[in-house]
């Protein structure tokens, strides 16, 4: 029947002037022609008032010829009109909301479904601050009310800041308030075997069912998918099968969906659709509360002073943070020494610069430069163009940030003058990173390029 | 097709109409307005195809005919022209002059054959009433706040005209937030139609002073509004409206009763720094004899504290979202407020206990607000 309409709608489109055929003729569907009574589906009584007094004629004619027998023709308004003619539809598995208020009834979890969720990552462990609570309000959000707000969820950030800790937590804690939903978490690379196996043997149908019977899927590290293109397309159409029927997709990265290589760029736009949040570097306190709480957790004293000291000098991510602290309790234990006394004796010494790969600032300037289409000549330049002086005030940002290069030293680097030129282009670099996503972004892919 | 109208009728007439003509790429027709002249009446109409507003404009002379203009263009300059001066337009084929003292201008219309019929309301079938063009407003503008703009749900972007009990209530939720008004008394039919905010938008618009009373007419899938010499015909939204009365607690814990200006100056206070924080979210809290407070803090700028003194019966805190406990403080007609809420989950709706705004005495107007977790 679908087909039929096809047909007509193809005859008429030749008949009428296009605009009047995109108006009035696009979301209708067929109904029924049952006993020659036809009945089609129009969005609102205006189409049908239209289509009635100009259109019959037409679509009269149009359907005679693709052999269906007219005996009258009526109008209905359908709201999604061409939704209510396509075969897979029909059967259409519950939507969220209902399985929601089913589960209140039945309150016995099914415990044969395994989660792939870790029980240790919950909420109430995971620091919040500043560089994360955005992320973390929405996560409450959707432990509240999955499927609704903030779906899909796409979280980002670099490695060891937290989004397997808190995506996992989401899991866990939406586990506990819905028990009768399914949570799916998994790592891509465990989804592309899973996918690969199941063409293997066949399975293609029960790989595509599993998932189209979870109510929250929770996909990590989602930028490992690159260049695995049939997964791709699988996961696009299970993102678009959950996402139809409003059930919670939350998505990890390291970076947004765009900056990750041959990824489609629909898939890509999907991910964001609910925005995109990011978990940032913790700034100072942040990392304080997190060495205290994680100390507090292992049970170990360890002094204000000393948590200072290891938040002012890793500066790369939280698991190194952590790292760092379960040395230094591991060292004062067999040592019998406070970690203060630890610190100021010499025995522990934290550089962030010795976590980086090395590099030069040769490297540094070039790479810079390169980024932004100039020659190394036109950085080092005493040029005050607007977009050559951001290259150069980015090399020096990036000069103090790898290598904690002095300021003078830097001032030569990139051929300015004095060091106070070098001290202000520092600064306001770090205050535009602040605010300037597309900046952050831009010295994040520098980055890549440098240790490259 | 002729007419001849004093121009500041004519801008009136067009500025009613003209505001929905606009953005249609597909059917060019749409952008413009349509002037039809049968037995000396004269309509201008315009639609989107959601909804057509149609005026009936009063004109000392006429010639019958039909003619369609683009909107914004003719609405621009008979606005444009001085005031009291006598305008005549005239179409011959598709040319149409338009020609006011020194002023004239030929403008490109179109034939009236691809403006869309508009559809009718069937007298008989239709339940219709009407009521005092003030108190519609003021109902509308109190619940339309709370209407949805996410046409993923459909339902929600409407505004739900329902009868209970004889009385016609309206309602309407974005899933936060839900605002309820009872309208007319002694409805005789039975009511439950779903009119877009968008049309009541519109109908809003329309009102002027001169008006005073509004007529409403429904059938299955169309509403019809009258107003004075506009009327404005819509689609209803074909969705089933969620059960609202249910979300609505019966009793609360803690009740207060506060001056509306000193309620609505505390609450702009705090959402200055809770809009730099997560969810907008500000705390309310209650402490015996007589303190309500509202708290809001804003990790990077600072906090705000700030205190009313009224009698305070149960101690207890609810944090709500600082926009929407505005949107409803600016809208209640009432001097006296009583706000009510509980802390924890309401025991016969199984949610978090949401937050009461009423004015005080009366259940007329009821806006009810979901607490965010904290």
């Amino acid at each position: 029947m679908y087909n039929v309409w096809e047909n007509t709608l193809a005859e008429i489109e030749q008949k009428i002037s296009s605009g009047n055929f995109s108006t009035w003729f696009q979301d209708t569907s067929l109904l029924s022609t049952e006993g020659g009574h036809i009945v089609i589906g129009v969005k609102n009584s205006f189409f049908i008032k239209q289509l009635r007094s100009k259109f019959l004629d037409v679509i009269t004619e149009a359907l005679k010829n693709n052999g269906v027998e007219i005996k009258d023709i009526d109008f209905e308004i359908q709201t999604k009109s061409k939704s209510k003619v396509r075969p897979h539809e029909i059967t259409e598995p519950t939507k969220l909301k209902e399985r929601l208020s089913t589960v209140k009834s039945t309150l016995k979890s099914t415990k044969s479904f395994t989660t792939g969720l870790n029980s240790k990552y919950t909420l109430d462990n995971f620091v919040v601050g500043s560089n994360n609570d955005l992320a973390v309000a929405a996560a409450r959000n959707i432990i509240d009310n999955p499927g609704t707000n903030y779906n899909p969820f796409f979280l980002y950030g670099g490695s060891g800041l937290g989004k397997t800790h808190l995506v996992q937590a989401i899991g866990n804690e939406i586990l506990k308030k819905h028990p009768n939903l399914k949570v799916f978490y998994t790592p891509v690379s465990d989804f592309y075997a899973d996918f690969v196996d199941s063409v293997l043997k066949k399975k293609g149908k029960d790989f595509n069912n599993k998932f189209r019977s979870i109510d929250v899927l929770i996909i990590d590290d989602f930028q490992l998918i690159v260049n695995k293109e049939k997964s791709q397309e699988e996961f696009f159409n299970i993102f678009n099968n959950l996402h139809q029927l409003d059930k919670q997709i939350i998505v990890t990265s390291d970076r947004l969906p765009s900056q990750i290589k041959s990824v489609d760029e629909r898939l890509a736009n999907r991910l964001t659709w609910a925005g995109a949040f990011d978990l940032q570097l913790p700034k100072f306190e942040d990392k304080c509360a997190i060495l205290r709480s994680k100390a507090d957790l292992i049970g170990a004293e360890i002094e204000d002073e000393a948590i200072e000291y290891i938040a002012e000098n890793i500066n790369t991510n939280i698991r190194d943070l952590e790292g760092e602290l379960s040395t230094i309790l591991l060292m004062s234990d067999v040592r019998g020494l406070t970690p203060l006394q630890l610190i100021n004796n010499g025995s522990v010494k934290v550089s962030h610069v010795d976590k980086l790969r090395p590099t030069s600032p040769k490297r540094i300037v070039d790479r810079v430069a390169k980024y932004y289409q100039l020659s190394t000549a036109e950085l080092k330049s005493k040029s005050r163009v607007a977009n050559i002086k951001n290259a150069r005030q980015v090399a020096m940002y990036l000069l103090q940030e790898e290598l904690s290069l002095s300021t003078t030293k830097i001032a030569t680097e990139v051929g300015v003058k004095d060091h106070s030129t070098v001290m202000h282009g520092i600064k306001k670099i770090q205050n535009d990173l602040k605010l300037n996503f597309v900046l952050r972004d831009q010295i994040a892919s520098i980055k890549e390029s440098i240790y490259e | 097709m002729e007419i001849e109208v004093i121009s500041d009728k004519l801008s009136r007439a067009l500025s009613n109409v003209s505001r929905i003509a606009a953005g249609k790429v597909t059917l060019p027709v749409l952008n413009n307005v349509l002037i039809k002249v049968k037995d000396k009446k004269v309509s201008l109409i315009t639609t989107n195809l959601d909804m057509a507003i149609i005026d009936f404009l009063p004109v000392s002379s006429s010639k019958d005919g039909v003619i369609t203009l683009p909107a914004k263009l003719l609405t621009e300059f008979i606005s444009n022209l001085p005031k009291s001066t006598q305008v005549k337009v005239s179409s011959k084929d598709t040319k149409v002059t338009v020609v006011a003292d020194k002023y004239s201008s030929t403008i490109n219309g179109s034939l009236a054959d691809d403006f869309p019929e508009l559809p009718e309301i069937d007298e008989k079938s239709a339940v219709a009433f009407s009521m005092d063009v003030e108190e519609f407003k003021n109902g509308i503008n109190q619940v339309i706040i709370a209407s949805s703009n996410d046409f993923n749900r459909p339902a929600l972007t409407g505004v739900h005209f329902y009868t209970n009990d004889k009385s016609l209530y309206i309602v309407a939720t974005d899933g936060y937030r839900v605002a309820k008004k009872k309208m007319v008394d002694n409805v005789k039919s039975e009511i439950k139609v779903t009119i877009p905010a968008n049309t009541l938008q519109e109908v809003l618009r329309s009102i002027n002073d001169e008006m005073d009373e509004i007529e409403i007419s429904f059938n299955e899938d169309l509403v019809r509004f009258r107003l004075g010499e506009i009327e404005i015909i819509s689609k209803l939204i074909d969705a089933e409206y969620p059960n609202i009365d249910s979300l609505i607690p019966k009793t609360s814990e803690i009740n207060i009763i506060a001056e509306r200006d000193e309620l609505l100056r505390i609450a702009k206070l705090a959402s200055l720094f809770a809009r730099h924080g997560a969810n907008d979210a500000i705390t309310c809290e209650t402490k015996t004899p007589d303190t309500f407070s509202i708290h809001a803090i804003a990790n990077e700028f600072g906090e705000n504290d700030s205190i009313i003194n009224t009698k305070v019966d149960n101690e207890g805190k609810i944090t709500i979202t600082s926009k929407y406990f505005i949107d409803a403080l600016s809208v209640v007609d009432s001097e006296k407020i009583h706000i009510a809420f509980s802390t924890g989950i309401d025991k016969n709706t199984n949610i978090s206990a949401p937050m009461v705004i009423k004015k005080q005495n009366s259940d007329d107007y009821v806006y009810i607000l979901m607490p965010l977790d904290s």
